[in-house]
């Protein structure tokens, strides 16, 4: 059994019209025993910035502690938040960084760059367990079951969707991948980043 | 390496007065260097300083003083020509570094502290003296643009104007004088050049003054060009 | 007409008459040792394993009022769900029941057989064949497999003329009688329910909604286990399906009970 697989999650964020969408499972397990219901691996790093990382679970809470660290460290330096892109940068070379003993999360993130005109601009992206970053126009995707994840975002996902719509579609989406899924599910929490809000929902699923 | 093997004790020693003396002395070296001027236009910024050469037999293109940091950030100086190429690289790499981890361009405060960060390293390390050089960073980023002047001692500011190196007082007072706000960047050239030229021994033409300039439209640093400041000079 | 020619015997067993060893054969790997070929075949460590449904949840206890027999219906393939709605407790006849964990196939397949071979001794005796003798023959099947690769963890249970009994059979072998067992990934959640919920003399009821709980338990534990929970009762008359019940309802049927429980003792 991989490594990647020892926890168990499910992850997808979304881009939307002026906004994007984040949703994982909450879901902890030990290989096949659900341990815990209620864990996060969804993380806010800023208003207009979440982190999602699916992975191993010791590793995906040590790497929110060092990328809080880093944000903070940026924002007292610069006076600014870091954008999602610069921000996915900086997860990637930390990534890279232990190339060859890596950490075991494949980070996702989803959220709004400010343009100078003071409109947003959404983004999502993802990288790999070393930090090969790729930045796709729709949806990205992370977990133990990405191929059950894919399928619904491909047959569902529109461009330009409002928030209410966005927040349906993410969740239709988590709601399919999960119940393919024996290692991820056991709750779903659904983030909808908008210019003005951040919407946070908990979804009813199966239990099982 | 241990400290026996190493001179590890600063020169930089405070005298009984509270002063660092090997910092005013830096700072000696700096006001007997050339005069370097920078003002901050509204639509950008440009920095200019005198290049004479000690002998007519210098070819004086292979002599650089106003250099590119980075894309968008242009560096000049006041003081000792190689202190300053090696903070150059510094700052280069610095800015390099940055992109390395971010993807996107160093901001001009970001480069400057990283600048004024070694400066100030080189006060307070063994076996090392502090910069002879105080240097103008001009830059434009997302916030717009940017002159910083930073001192042998690590100290940094923004300026809309500064002077530095020889005459650096009467220069200030001239800047004082033509400064306005919303200036335009062409406009700003010309002031530059004619303050250069106040303060100017003998006769100032393309050869031996350097200037650059960043402008907030294409947010890229570049030099002028000889033939470009003949024709500026041919206004003043 | 389909070819069953394979189910006529091919081996005789010299412990037992022949007539009573009508059991199905196969025809084996043409390698010189067909045993360790198939456990190749199937160790997971090997390049190309093949994979066969694993996780599971079964249960069944005897008490008072006869047999009941609960069981999951997921079925995975590695982490994947493949179904939901797999029927994991096997009709052999109607005094029979069999649990299906392990190797779907192999279950199905040879609780079918014993099926088989219970109706000829059926009409050869002119009586119904006891529990612990169809158990056996089961068993021996396995037996006669051993180290093949097939992969079964089986309950077997039903009435006969001795009354109500229950027997463990496992493709290593093994054949025990018990009054409950558990069986699959999921067992050791569902006999933590069991265990501590379990009385000889509950009624019906209370033994359905045990099974049911424990099975439920199971799933919600086990990521292994999950889809439905299928509930059947062993009666002197045969068996008889008494509920298919999500876990979706059943998780949220059993929230709501527990709010309810918990409103009444703060009112109280």
């Amino acid at each position: 059994m991989s490594i990647m697989t020892y926890n168990g999650a499910a992850i997808i964020a979304m881009k939307g019209k002026d906004c994007v969408a984040i949703a994982s499972d909450t879901r902890l397990g030990i290989q096949a025993m659900t341990v815990a219901t209620d864990f996060q691996k969804v993380f806010k790093i800023h208003d207009y910035l979440y982190l999602g990382m699916a992975g191993l679970a010791t590793d995906v809470q040590t790497l929110d502690a060092l990328f809080q660290f880093k944000h903070n460290m940026f924002a007292l330096r610069e006076n600014r938040n870091m954008s999602p892109s610069a921000f996915l940068a900086m997860v990637s070379s930390t990534l890279y960084s232990k190339r060859f003993g890596p950490y075991f999360v494949e980070p996702v993130v989803a959220g709004l760059t400010v343009k100078p005109d003071g409109s947003v601009e959404p983004y999502v992206g993802g990288t790999d367990l070393i930090g090969c970053i790729s930045s796709p126009d729709g949806f990205a995707v992370s977990g133990t079951m990405s191929e059950a994840l894919y399928g619904p975002c491909e047959s569902m996902y529109k461009p330009d969707l409002e928030p209410e719509d966005l927040f349906e579609t993410i969740s239709q989406c988590m709601l399919a991948g999960v119940d393919r899924d024996a290692v991820s599910g056991w709750g779903v929490v659904v983030h909808i980043i908008t210019k003005d809000e951040v919407i946070t929902r908990h979804l009813k699923n199966r239990m099982d | 390496m241990s400290m026996g093997t190493r001179y590890s004790f600063s020169l930089t020693t405070f005298s009984p007065s509270g002063k660092l003396l090997q910092i005013e002395y830096a700072l000696n070296a700096v006001s007997q260097g050339a005069t370097t001027i920078g003002i901050k236009a509204a639509n950008g910024v440009v920095i200019a300083t005198e290049k004479k050469m000690p002998s007519l037999l210098i070819e004086a293109e292979s002599v650089e003083k106003v250099a590119m940091l980075n894309e968008a950030t242009g560096v000049t100086y006041a003081g000792m020509g190689p202190d300053f190429k090696v903070l150059l690289r510094k700052g280069r790499k610095a800015a390099q570094a940055y992109y390395r981890t971010y993807l996107e361009a160093s901001p001009t405060q970001e480069t400057v502290r990283e600048l004024a960060s070694v400066m100030q390293e080189y006060t307070q390390s063994g076996g090392v003296r502090p910069f002879g050089v105080s240097l103008l960073v001009a830059g434009c980023d997302e916030t717009g643009p940017h002159l910083f002047q930073v001192d042998p001692s690590g100290s940094y500011w923004a300026w809309k104007a500064a002077a530095i190196g020889k005459n650096y007082i009467s220069a200030r007072k001239f800047l004082e004088k033509r400064y306005t706000e919303d200036l335009d960047l062409e406009d700003a050239v010309h002031t530059a050049l004619l303050t250069l030229k106040d303060g100017f021994d003998g006769e100032m033409d393309e050869t031996n003054i350097e200037v650059g300039v960043v402008d907030v439209e294409t947010g890229k640093f570049r030099l002028l060009s000889e033939d470009v400041i003949r024709e500026h000079l041919g206004n003043l | 007409m389909a070819d069953l020619s394979f189910l006529h015997a091919t081996k005789a067993s010299a412990a037992l008459p022949a007539q009573e060893m009508e059991e199905a054969s196969f025809a084996l790997p043409a390698v010189a040792d067909p045993a360790a070929y198939q456990s190749q075949l199937y160790d997971p460590a090997s390049a190309t394993p093949l994979h066969m449904a694993h996780g599971t949840t079964t249960l069944a206890f005897v008490f008072k009022h006869g047999v009941v027999v609960a069981v999951d219906s997921r079925a995975t393939q590695g982490q994947y769900i493949g179904s939901q709605t797999v029927k994991k407790v096997i009709e052999i006849n109607p005094y029979l029941l069999g649990t299906m964990a392990g190797g779907a196939a192999d279950c199905m397949f040879w609780e079918r057989e014993l099926g088989r071979q219970c109706r000829l001794y059926e009409l050869r005796n002119k009586e119904r064949i006891s529990v612990r003798a169809a158990s056996k023959i089961l068993g021996n099947i396995v037996y006669n497999y051993k180290g093949m690769g097939l992969s079964m963890g089986t309950m077997v249970t039903g009435c006969d003329a001795s009354g109500f009994s229950l027997f463990y059979v496992d493709s290593d072998g093994t054949r025990l009688e018990g009054q409950r067992f558990s069986v699959g990934s999921g067992s050791t959640f569902a006999y933590g329910v069991l265990d501590s919920g379990f009385r000889w003399d509950m009624e019906p009821e209370e033994a359905y909604d045990l099974a049911r709980r424990a099975i439920y338990h199971a799933t919600h534990r086990d990521a292994y286990s999950g889809g439905q929970v299928n509930l059947y009762h062993v009666r002197e008359e045969g068996w008889v399906k008494i509920s298919a019940d999500n876990v979706f309802d059943l998780h949220y049927g059993y929230a709501a009970e527990a709010a309810a429980e918990a409103d009444a003792e703060a009112a109280a």
